[in-house]
């Protein structure tokens, strides 16, 4: 098959021969491995409880070396799909969620799930708008973005650093932007009575979660359909309905409009049956194998996370890393009500957000009089910021895949490349709060527990990559100009 | 901003037509037309410049695309059907690949 990537690539370095610790690559990565291996027993012998973190430190290694290994990119599944018709990576990425839509079940029931529903409203589609034209312009998702990182992709590390930074100043902004708030949250917001030094009534972002968010309501689809079995709940109402026959339909759809001709002309199919449709279906999926690998391992990672963290928290008896911090000595950074960012399951948004505001705060900036960090999160320092080491454990791994793969290198963008970085990632962090996640947070861990307002997030997100490449697309053509071919 | 005047952008071309033989260890030479230069850039340039260039480019002529983002390097020969082409041969060096696309669904002339 002269398409077939595998037999059609020669490996003009030499790159396979030689014993293995003669690539150079090979031995940067056991260092990694070592390097995290001896922090974590240096962690445990100083206090056991750090276990709590290290937990979030190795999944995220776990999660780094897959997605390194699939490509596994939300961004491109979207923006392929529109700009070249090609449905890989979204095919790739409903497998995932269909298997991770299976552990989360599993999880549930086993009692220690980590979850919690996200609050359904017009916030969603517009923050996911937001934030998927922003990923046509960083060329990558906030999780894409940190495996990048890992490759080496130094514009890829700006968009790290301008999502972590535009987060923070966000949800800290008031002045002018307060004139822009309806008034109907300003007054629910201070009718709720929070504490003074969050300054509820000052801030955009605080009249938007205690105006707006707190008002409205969401759940998982076992319980909006009333099934009262803990094994039906989650296996029938949240993964079936709310995450396999949709992610089904989808495939469906994608086969319909992207791949089906394609597929007929090759293998000169006149007049298709259903059989034909299903091998169709069948090709589509094999096509994407590495991501549907890929997929299938971040379903069961991510699954073992939660149950991880939750058998962790039942354990040490506490609902919050906080309170652990609280008790081993740690009460900088914390929340006013002793709590920090501690989601118990893949997510990237928020703990990107911390490093900003703590970066911010160590400078001096007020960070700590809204909900968002002074209530909820806190700016704990990055080094024991749980979450955070997650995000750092992802960088590492798909540093050390890329490493063994001959893949890695130092690549330093264009100017229009690391503007395009620091602005998209701007965007990509005004939909994540917005939106109350990313495409992990939002769309990814809420899906599969059964939460719907993840597929409006897609939605959303669909719609802000389809006008993002039809922008991207126009910028191209305006640089090139006259020349036809010059780009 | 002076970085996006058409005088700097004229400097940084990623795309432009080189018209030689290029001698593929293992595969022999090669007439190219078309070099697209995405070294540092992630997708989806790699996609839309190869896309792009395809398109002003005759049946039959050959692109080299070089990149060192590893999911382009695996994403354009899946999608170089997609794309009205087929593809030849990737060259697979330490941390970039240069990979050969020719426009059209002819014989892969080799």
């Amino acid at each position: 098959m002269a398409n077939d990537v595998k037999t059609a690539t020669i490996d003009a370095a030499g790159l396979r021969n030689g014993v293995w610790y003669s690539h150079k690559g090979n031995v940067y990565a056991l260092g990694i491995v070592l390097l995290v291996a001896l922090g974590s027993v240096w962690a445990l012998a100083q206090d056991l409880r750090w276990i709590y973190l290290l937990v979030y430190v190795w999944f995220g290694l776990g999660y780094g070396i897959f997605l390194q290994y699939g490509r596994f990119c939300m961004a491109s599944a979207v923006r392929d799909l529109f700009a070249v018709g090609v449905p890989r990576m979204a095919v790739g990425m409903l497998i995932a969620v269909m298997l991770f839509s299976l552990t989360a079940a599993l999880v549930k029931v086993l009692g220690v799930s980590t979850f919690h529903p996200h609050p359904l409203g017009w916030h969603i589609i517009i923050g996911g708008a937001i934030f998927g034209f922003g990923i046509v312009f960083t060329g990558g998702c906030a999780t894409g973005s940190l495996y990048k990182s890992g490759e080496g992709n130094l514009g890829s590390m700006l968009v790290v650093l301008s999502i972590s930074f535009s987060q923070a100043i966000y949800v800290t902004l008031g002045g002018w932007l307060n004139k822009l708030v309806p008034a109907s949250w300003t007054q629910s917001a201070v009718a709720k009575d929070m504490p003074a030094e969050l300054t509820v009534g000052n801030g955009w972002f605080d009249q938007f979660t205690a105006g707006y968010i707190w008002d409205l309501t969401g759940g998982q689809l076992s319980d909006q359909l009333g099934f009262e079995g803990l094994f039906t709940g989650a296996f029938f109402g949240n993964a079936l309905l709310g995450a396999i026959v949709p992610s089904l339909l989808l495939m469906i759809y994608l086969y319909q409009t992207a791949y089906r001709k394609g597929y007929q002309r090759r293998f000169k199919i006149e007049t298709p049956r259903l059989g034909d449709h299903l091998r169709g279906i069948w090709s589509m999926v094999t096509a994407s194998r590495t991501t549907a690998i890929a997929g299938l391992c971040l379903g069961l990672l991510a699954g073992a996370h939660m149950w991880a963290t939750g058998e962790l928290r039942e354990h040490y008896g506490i609902f919050n890393f906080g309170e652990m911090l609280v008790d081993m000595g740690h009460t900088a950074g914390l929340s006013i009500q002793d709590t920090v960012f501690d989601p118990g399951y893949w997510y990237i948004t928020t703990q990107e957000a911390q490093w900003g505001a703590w970066a911010l705060d160590k400078a001096g900036v007020q960070m700590t009089d809204n909900i968002f960090f002074g209530l909820e999160n806190g700016i704990p320092n990055p080094l024991i910021n749980a979450p955070g080491w997650m995000s750092i454990g992802i960088i590492l791994g798909a540093a050390l895949l890329a490493l063994v793969r001959h893949e890695f290198r130092w690549k330093v963008p264009s100017l229009e490349t690391a503007m395009f970085a620091i602005i998209g990632g701007a965007l990509m962090g005004l939909g994540a709060r917005i939106a109350l996640g990313c495409n992990i947070g939002a769309f990814f861990a809420t899906v599969t527990n059964g939460d719907l307002s993840g597929w409006i997030f897609l939605a959303g997100m669909a719609a802000g990559a389809w006008v993002g490449v039809k922008g991207f697309n126009w910028w191209m053509e305006w640089r090139a100009g006259d020349d036809e071919l010059a780009i | 901003m002076f970085w996006f005047s058409k005088r700097n952008q004229q400097s940084s071309i990623a795309v432009r037509r080189i018209d030689q033989v290029v001698r593929l260890e293992s595969y022999g030479p090669l007439q190219v037309q078309v070099m697209v230069d995405c070294l540092g850039a992630v997708c989806p340039r790699p996609q839309l410049l190869t896309m792009r260039a395809l398109d002003h480019m005759n049946d039959g002529e050959v692109l080299e695309l070089l990149v060192d983002n590893p999911a382009s390097a695996e994403a354009i020969p899946a999608m170089a059907m997609g794309l009205g082409s087929t593809h030849l041969v990737t060259m697979r060096n330490e941390g970039s690949w240069r990979i050969y696309l020719r426009k059209g669904f002819g014989d892969d002339g080799h």
